[in-house]
């Protein structure tokens, strides 16, 4: 890979040199990639080798220590409004983390109506149409505690589409559910996609992974070791590192 | 005090009189006015459970009676000054007018040496001490033949260290010294003698003349030892000879102008009393009117209503003060997370009762500011009830914000919203449904510790309940219709607490399920 020095204003996402520590310890070594409009990028590798921690850079849940991250041309750092950089760039957990004490479509509503201040009619109207697009409208008025774990994940990316997000981070959304309900998931992220939604998903699974990823990023140590398309990268990785991971992962 | 200082004092004393008299105009002498009135006003501090010198003689409680209360007025009077009762426990009343919360003392206190150490006290009637023993009990010849007895008193009285220098000779002697109760009001020692529990009790003639239409026939004087400490009430004042001099010049003349005789008759404070004492006309075992009435009575009614106000005011302000400390002692260590780790500490130490005579008695002589008059003993109440609830919220806040799920914060906060609207909208919500019923047990808790701050002369519902069976004796009618009040107040919040729960069905899946269809 190579990238020049110069983040790319054109990428909806552009990544150069970025790395983070947690006290001592590295957890993204020196990070670049380019990220295109409408892109699906799925981020693999070995548990602690810094997947969570990348995504979670890209919405500044976590602060990068230093590198450059751009998104749509714009640098994000300590000066970033980032009540504006959530509402672009929105994330859906490997737990859900709905809000318990609301229904499904007031957890879609709360943070419009807070962070936007839309109209709870107007916020309603668009959290039930999303609600159908993920294909649970009959699930709105019921609390998360009365969901399956597929119907709370749907919930989850509704509430994430409600700020009408361009990039949307997925941190192993199917790490909690059966196949029948991974493959509901894998539906909508294509929906997204044809949206022009950019998604960057952290995952273990890999059929999920080879099914919705156009490009594979695989990281180890902090670091990334390969960027492919799927195909490349599960029949022919290039590193050592990456094919001792696939055959684990293939083996269990 | 010897001769010869006494002669001296009363020699500064007419040395500053006469200062007094060449600095100012000859007339301004009798009308000069003593420290112990401030403002144009006397205030009295006194402890209306001691009939009849003073106490509350009907169903309002604030209605003082009695002859200390009588002589305060006199007293009033005679400088122009307007008088201002102040009621309180009995342990109260010294460190109030230490505090110059009061001008004086008249309460049935007697005249002691020991206490003249640090007031100067004014007597104004006779008195003697009496031991009282249920009917039919055997006359003593001496304070010794008590020995291995058991005897009760008030509390902040002297009688008990009295009894302790009989206890000193009994032990010289080799026998078994007298065991002494103290309670905190004089109807309750008596009580204690009714129902059998002591062997006698000790209290002054004057009061037991008083008790004789509820106690005729049920007790009986059995001894009247003549200690030199006991034979005369005085009024105290802080130390100042001048106003004593002032005072003592007003008690003469109301003595030599017969005022005083007066309200001895009045009141009924002479020995000629005592051989009507065993007329017989015993209380009824539980009477149903005195606790109906009582139990509607505007006197409980407004005691009941100061105690929920109290107790409500101190927890909402608990709760206000608990949350921000909580959510510093969740964070990071910091030098204000280890101050506050000891503000919790500290008052979830400390006894309530010793927080309430902190504020109101020692917190005036570091702050003057606390002395004046706005600072009544609701506020000093409200203040205490509130810094010692809020010790104990910070720990139920405290665990219910860290049973939040950390994922929350973080869903919210990837969702764009600000930290005020993260506790707002999705922390607090959740927190609330832990926090609930720890928090309502301890307003319960709350609710009944207020009656503590009688102590500081709070006349909330106890100390209403009090002040009615010091009364009237009655004390099994009035005690059940405050129990009546408590429980009713606690059903009430109990039920509160129910309807609050319903709004967390969220939590559980069935009734969710049942609230949606």
């Amino acid at each position: 890979m190579s990238h020049s020095l110069l983040p790319d204003p054109a990428s909806r996402i552009s990544i150069r040199n970025l790395s983070k520590f947690y006290k001592d310890f590295l957890a993204l070594d020196r990070i670049s990639l380019d990220i295109a409009r409408g892109e699906k990028i799925v981020v693999l590798g070995p548990s602690g080798s810094g997947k969570s921690t990348l995504i979670r850079c890209l919405n500044r849940i976590e602060p990068h220590d230093s590198g450059v991250l751009m998104i749509d041309g714009k640098i994000i750092d300590g000066k970033t409004d980032l009540t504006e950089l959530r509402g672009t760039v929105g994330m859906v957990f490997q737990n859900y983390n709905l809000f318990p004490h609301l229904s499904a479509v007031d957890n879609c509503t709360l943070a419009p109506r807070l962070v936007r201040g839309t109209a709870r009619e107007a916020a309603d109207a668009a959290a039930r149409r999303y609600l159908e697009q993920v294909g649970i409208a009959e699930q709105a008025d019921k609390y998360p505690i009365q969901l399956s774990g597929g119907q709370q994940q749907r919930v989850a990316i509704a509430r994430a589409l409600c700020m009408n997000p361009e990039i949307i981070l997925f941190d192993e959304p199917t790490a909690a559910l059966d196949p029948e309900a991974i493959s509901g998931i894998v539906s909508i992220m294509d929906d997204l996609a044809a949206q022009e939604i950019t998604t960057v998903c952290v995952t273990h699974e890999m059929g999920f992974a080879r099914r919705i990823a156009d490009r594979i990023v695989f990281m180890d140590r902090g670091a990334i070791l390969e960027v492919a398309p799927p195909e490349d990268f599960f029949t022919s990785p290039k590193t050592d590192r990456a094919r001792n991971f696939l055959d684990r992962m293939i083996r269990y | 005090m010897s001769p010869g200082s006494r002669g001296l004092s009363v020699l500064l004393c007419l040395l500053f009189t006469l200062t007094g008299l060449v600095l100012h105009h000859p007339a301004a002498r009798a009308d000069e006015t003593p420290g112990f009135i401030q403002d144009g006003q006397l205030t009295l501090c006194t402890n209306p459970t001691l009939p009849p010198m003073t106490f509350v003689n009907g169903s309002d409680t604030t209605a003082l009676a009695g002859m200390d209360i009588d002589l305060a007025r006199l007293l009033a009077a005679r400088w122009h000054a307007t008088f201002v009762p102040d009621t309180m426990d009995f342990e109260g009343m010294f460190p109030s007018l230490a505090a110059r919360r009061c001008g004086m003392v008249i309460s049935g206190v007697l005249r002691q040496s020991g206490r003249e150490k640090n007031y100067d006290a004014v007597p104004y009637a006779d008195s003697a001490l009496v031991v009282v023993a249920r009917a039919g009990a055997p006359k003593l010849t001496a304070m010794t033949d008590l020995s291995g007895k058991t005897i009760a008193t008030q509390s902040g009285t002297s009688y008990a260290a009295r009894i302790e220098k009989e206890n000193d000779t009994l032990r010289a002697e080799g026998r078994t010294p007298i065991i002494v109760q103290q309670y905190p009001t004089e109807d309750q020692v008596v009580q204690q003698v009714l129902i059998g529990r002591v062997n006698a009790f000790i209290s002054q003639d004057v009061e037991l003349y008083y008790r004789q239409k509820q106690l005729g026939g049920k007790v009986s004087i059995i001894f009247k030892p003549d200690y030199p400490d006991y034979r005369q009430f005085a009024i105290y004042i802080r130390k100042n000879a001048e106003d004593r001099v002032q005072l003592q010049r007003a008690i003469d003349d109301l003595t030599s102008g017969g005022e005083i005789a007066g309200l001895e008759k009045k009141w009924g404070v002479s020995g000629e009393h005592e051989q009507v004492f065993s007329e017989k006309n015993a209380p009824a075992r539980f009477d149903f009117a005195t606790f109906f009435s009582a139990l509607t009575s505007v006197a409980f009614l407004k005691g009941a209503a100061l105690t929920l106000t109290i107790a409500v005011l101190s927890h909402m302000m608990a709760i206000v003060i608990s949350i921000p400390i909580a959510m510093r002692l969740n964070g990071p260590d910091s030098p204000l997370k280890f101050i506050l780790s000891a503000y919790v500490a500290v008052f979830r130490g400390a006894p309530t009762l010793l927080q309430l005579l902190f504020i109101w008695n020692a917190l005036p002589q570091f702050l003057p500011f606390f002395r004046e008059h706005w600072f009544t003993p609701f506020l000093a109440t409200w203040l205490s009830l509130s810094i010692n609830e809020s010790a104990y919220q910070v720990e139920i806040n405290r665990a219910a914000l860290r049973a939040v799920d950390p994922g929350q914060r973080l869903a919210a906060d990837a969702l764009g919203m600000k930290s005020a609207q993260v506790y707002r909208h999705v922390i607090f919500p959740q927190a609330l449904r832990i926090a609930l019923p720890p928090t309502i047990n301890e307003f319960i808790s709350l609710l009944k510790t207020t009656s503590l701050a009688s102590v500081i002369s709070l006349q909330e519902l106890l100390a209403v309940t009090q002040i009615q069976v010091a009364r009237t004796f009655e004390f099994t009618e009035y005690y059940s219709a405050a129990l009546i009040y408590y429980l009713a107040m606690v059903f009430f919040f109990l039920y509160l607490q129910k309807r609050i729960e319903r709004r967390f069905a969220w939590a559980d899946r069935n009734k969710a399920s049942a609230n949606v269809a």
